[in-house]
């Protein structure tokens, strides 16, 4: 055994020109392999990330079909034991409660509809991001009460004329069917990089929404941040078991980011799945590149291998030797790949991608100009592993091409 | 005769030439087939866009696309209709529509809509409301209280066709004007968001509820190709009054598509590199094979006065060979695949929920490129030729003694 | 004793479309212990009937029997152990491994065979100093002339006390002075190991240092007797 790795790897290096030329289409392969998938998952992970912090949290509880039919009937109607509840489970870190309507808003030249949410402001700063998305003006925790403070984006700011200080009439209907109508003063403009939300939410503090609305306490959902996204199927179980122990807990359901964006997990899989037809194609090519020296190794030997089998050794072994020569190659190829590949990607996870170019289209799906590669686990190794077994399925070929080798026409080879 | 010659020499190990002829054609098909994919799914956004209410060309007032609003609109449109009619070419459309943002009521939703006043015949050709509706009938003209909802706003709000829907809206005087239309129709389009934002009613119904007169807020051109919107907009432009009156094109209304097709095309260039890349290591490498078991061969033919650059171009011809009949083949087998495939598409429902948020549809038809066809052709066979002259050259200096020394 | 037997061997090559008879009917029988020489023009059916008697090639009819194996009764992996142990080859040239040096190449029949890593460098070298190549062990077959190619050959050949060991004119790519070092080694080892040697040769010098001629010519043989 000892001595056929060593005869293989000393093979390797009879023609140092092809066998780099081998290693390097297979360390090529796994560099881009491993940049490219850093690179996806980077991506996501600001997509995720972004989608969550400005918008739906970690988990939500909300009355059974809420999210389906999104109608101001459908509450939870104590928030306060849900909201302890929830606060209450190691790696959550905050929770705070949100009630929306659609309603019209009218300033002094313009009127359009709007998605209303009361938020609570001391405890929605620590949810979401909505407070470092301010741009002018500032966030409701600061604004006078008694002015009845409103947040709206930047594009409903353009669209209505108005700006900091200015007066708002909002009308809409409350949860009972009444008529909801009251005037709000704009405290602050933000601006997230997602233009539907820029264009169509307003936010306003939680207790004058439900004294508008005649939410009576009701709230339509309670927002849960937790310590990280692998925190989430755990935290959602034990929320999911605490709920139904409480009085009326069973008309109500846990929803986690996924299900609350169910886009954005399938743009991502679609992106994903994309991209693995590309690098497995890519894989592929290389395949059929390298191919030629693992069968040229075969046949400039056949004189060789004819005298190994006059001496006595099996076929089987010869084969065996093959295949560890192909597969050193392919492991320093793929060793230098995977060294080269991780140091490329981790630089630019360091200093980031900038695209700013793209930046509108990045900006719809919630990313801002830069990309930052997120190098892990899987994005270094899970190319490599392709190129490995592709590479290694590739050699099978030459190497049994070996089996039906005769020593004595083997020996006639020249 | 080099050639008969070349073409005998890469026959002289079939094997080793059919695997790298494998390599190229399955690299020039990955190159022009997903490309072709690709530009399906981009091409889609782009028809898409454009008929989802863009179209081609469009004019408004000025001022309404940084303000759209009501007091922005197209007043007594007849005369610049005219001249902008008088200045398309003859397979051209185009229509006139009131456009305003208003909230659709029923006794138990509300949400924001799009209100758009048509006249359905003049659509036709102009945008996808002109295909007609899915289910039920199109709107009547001039008929007060049809409407033609989309499909995903009808199940949200929970109704039927024939059933009662309130529309709100500023009118021309800042009076909020609300009227009740009845479901005619229900159309349905590629994307949710289009069936959840779009209404339409008659013009005359529009006009009626928001106090305009005759007036509209844009009118819509709809090209042949969508290529020519830049000329046919600058003669439009050039015909009408253009202090009072804005002409812009779908690139500049849906700079988002365009940026698409930016970034699209440079990751294309790199896509073809790369492939392109992974097979160098393979030609380089069965070329040098090809040229260093023949070097005796080349050492005689030196011997017998070839010069050097004639014996560089017999391996060049070879490496062309390859080459061009990979890239052959690996071409027959992208288009015959584009071409079977066809207007059924590729159907990937299964990421439907992915496409609609990405803003496309989840059935793709490829569709090729013949800009992209040249560039995958182009970097194959030239950069091929260029990296396998290392391998040639090394061929054209081997000098007659040191070729009878190998064996 | 004898040690090789063939009876009425037959072989046919087919070379493109022509079909070549390499072996007529040949009945031929070799003691052990013998130092013999096949001896012919080239294309007499030499090549063809040492590959014969050590197993790499088949017969189309006869029977081969060697150390008393009937080779028609063995699988090809019993044909591989055989050869392993009992049958050493020496060929042209080319026969090294180019990767290996001189002491490995040896090592690697031991090696083949389960000898355990001590024994096996120490009877290689023991060999190696018995062939005249002290010194010699680490150098790879390209660092060593063709007469010092062709000793670590039969170094390998006979190292693991084989029945007999076949050489495919073993001399034939070396000078004359050289050959004749190589067929004095060969014939030492012959008397010390009782080792049976067959080779073959159209050189005269060498059949002058056989014991035993076998004539072979167009086939056949032409005089199969001893000339002890």
């Amino acid at each position: 055994m000892g001595m056929d790795m060593k005869m293989a790897w000393r093979n390797v290096w009879r023609n140092p020109r092809r066998t780099w030329l081998t290693i390097s289409a297979i360390g090529f392969a796994c560099i881009i392999l491993i940049f490219m998938l850093s690179f996806q998952f980077g991506s996501y992970g600001t997509m995720i990330n972004s989608a969550i912090q400005i918008n739906t949290g970690h988990l939500q509880i909300q009355a059974e079909n809420y999210f389906a039919e999104k109608s101001m009937r459908q509450v939870v109607p104590e928030p306060g034991p849900v909201i302890r509840s929830a606060s209450g489970i190691e790696s959550v870190q905050a929770v705070t409660a949100r009630a929306n309507a659609f309603s019209l808003v009218s300033s002094d030249n313009r009127t359009g509809g709007a998605m209303i949410i009361g938020v609570d402001p001391e405890s929605e700063a620590q949810v979401s991001t909505l407070e470092t998305l301010v741009r002018r003006g500032e966030f409701l925790t600061e604004a006078e009460p008694a002015s009845n403070p409103a947040l709206i984006g930047r594009l409903m700011a353009r669209n209505l004329q108005v700006g900091i200080g200015d007066e708002l009439v909002v009308l809409g209907q409350g949860r009972d069917g009444s008529v909801a109508a009251t005037a709000l003063t704009v405290c602050g403009i933000y601006a997230s990089g997602m233009d539907e939300f820029d264009r169509s939410t307003l936010h306003m503090p939680l207790d004058t929404f439900q004294e508008v609305y005649s939410m009576r306490g009701a709230v339509h959902e309670i927002v849960v941040k937790v310590s990280g996204l692998n925190h989430v199927a755990p935290v959602k179980r034990v929320l999911a078991k605490r709920l139904d122990q409480m009085p009326g807990g069973d008309s109500l359901t846990v929803l986690d980011w996924d299900e609350l964006m169910p886009g954005l997990t399938q743009a991502i899989k679609l992106d994903l799945t994309i991209g693995v037809i590309f690098w497995a194609l890519l894989v592929l090519v290389v395949a059929f590149s390298i191919l030629n020296t693992f069968l040229m190794a075969v046949f400039e030997r056949t004189r060789e291998f004819g005298v190994m089998m006059a001496i006595g050794t099996r076929p089987g072994r010869l084969v065996w030797i093959m295949l560890y020569e192909s597969t050193a190659m392919t492991l320093v190829g793929i060793g230098l790949g995977i060294a080269m590949g991780c140091m490329v990607t981790w630089i630019f996870q360091h200093i980031g991608i900038d695209l700013s170019g793209a930046s509108e289209i990045l900006q719809q799906y919630g990313i801002s100009g830069r990309i930052y590669p997120q190098l892990s686990i899987i994005t270094a190794l899970a190319g490599p592993a392709l190129v490995l077994i592709v590479t290694f399925a590739v050699s099978l070929y030459p190497a049994l091409k070996i089996k039906s080798l005769k020593p004595v026409e083997a020996m006639m080879h020249v | 005769m080099d050639i008969k010659i070349a073409w005998r020499n890469i026959w002289r190990n079939p094997r080793r030439t059919i695997i790298i002829m494998t390599a190229v054609i399955i690299g020039i098909w990955s190159m022009i087939f997903l490309t072709a994919f690709m530009r399906g799914m981009v091409v889609d956004m782009i028809e898409n866009g454009i008929a989802t209410l863009t179209g081609d060309v469009k004019i408004y007032a000025s001022g309404f696309r940084s303000d759209p609003a009501l007091e922005n609109r197209i007043r007594n449109p007849g005369p610049l209709a005219e001249k902008v009619q008088a200045n398309l070419p003859a397979d051209a459309h185009m229509a006139a529509r009131i456009r305003v943002s208003a909230i659709a009521q029923n006794a138990r939703h509300s949400a924001g809509v799009t209100l758009v006043g048509i006249d359905p015949a003049e659509e036709a050709g102009v945008s996808f409301i002109g295909d007609g509706v899915a289910t039920g009938q199109m709107i009547r003209p001039g008929n007060p209280v049809d409407i033609v909802v989309g499909k995903a706003l009808l199940e949200k709000f929970e109704t039927k066709i024939g059933n009662k829907l309130i529309l709100m809206s500023e009118d021309a005087a800042h009076e909020m004007a609300s009227r009740a239309f009845r479901i005619r129709g229900i159309f349905s389009a590629e994307l949710e968001a289009t069936e959840k934002r779009f209404v339409f009613v008659s013009k005359s119904a529009a006009r009626g509820m928001l106090q305009i007169g005759a007036d509209v807020s844009e009118i819509s051109v709809m090209l042949e190709n969508h290529d020519r919107a830049d000329a046919v907009a600058e003669k439009i432009a050039a015909a009408i009054d253009t202090e009072a009156y804005e002409v812009r094109t779908w690139k500049e209304l849906k700079p988002m598509l365009k940026a698409y097709i930016n970034i699209f095309d440079g990751y294309i260039i790199l896509w073809y590199l790369v492939v392109f890349a992974a097979m160098v290591f393979g030609i380089i490498n069965t070329t040098l094979m090809a040229v260093f078991e023949r070097m005796r061969e080349f050492g005689l033919l030196k011997a017998l006065g070839m010069r050097p650059w004639r014996i560089l171009r017999a391996v060049l011809i070879e490496t062309a060979f390859i080459l061009l009949i990979g890239a052959a083949a690996g071409n027959t087998l992208a288009f015959s695949m584009v071409y079977a495939i066809g207007q059924r598409g590729i159907d990937l429902s299964m990421f439907a929920a992915g496409f609609e948020y990405a803003g496309m549809s989840s059935v793709i038809r490829p569709e090729i490129f013949a800009g992209d066809v040249v560039l995958a052709n182009a970097v194959v066979i030239c950069l091929g030729l260029v990296v396998s002259a290392y391998p040639a050259a090394r061929a054209a200096r081997i000098t007659p003694v040191e070729a009878m020394a190998r064996n | 004793m004898s040690i090789v037997e063939i009876r009425g061997v037959d072989k046919t090559y087919q070379q493109g479309k022509v079909f070549v008879q390499a072996l007529k009917n040949i009945d031929l029988t070799v003691e052990k212990g013998s130092f013999a020489a096949i001896a012919g023009p080239s294309g007499s059916g030499k090549t063809t009937l040492l590959n014969i008697i050590g197993g790499l090639d088949v017969p189309d009819r006869g029977d081969v029997r060697v150390d008393g194996n009937a080779y028609a009764d063995m699988t090809r992996s019993g044909m591989a152990e055989l050869r392993l142990c009992r049958i050493g080859f020496v060929f042209q040239a080319y026969n090294l491994l180019p990767v290996l040096s001189a002491v490995e190449n040896v090592e690697y029949v031991m090696q083949l065979q389960g000898v355990d890593k001590k024994q096996r460098r120490e009877r290689a070298v023991a060999i190696l100093d018995e062939v005249g190549l002290s010194g010699r062990y680490h150098n790879r077959p390209a660092e060593l002339s063709g007469g010092q190619q062709q000793r670590v050959a039969v170094a390998r050949a006979i190292v693991s006390d084989p029945a007999i060991v076949l050489a495919d004119e073993p001399t034939a790519n070396l000078d004359s002075k050289t050959g004749e070092g190589l067929l004095q080694i060969m014939e030492k080892m012959n008397r010390e190991k009782a080792v049976t040697f067959i080779f073959s040769t159209h050189d005269r010098m060498v059949m002058s240092y056989a014991r035993r001629l076998i004539h072979i010519r167009d086939g056949e043989i032409e005089n199969g007797k001893p000339m002890e």
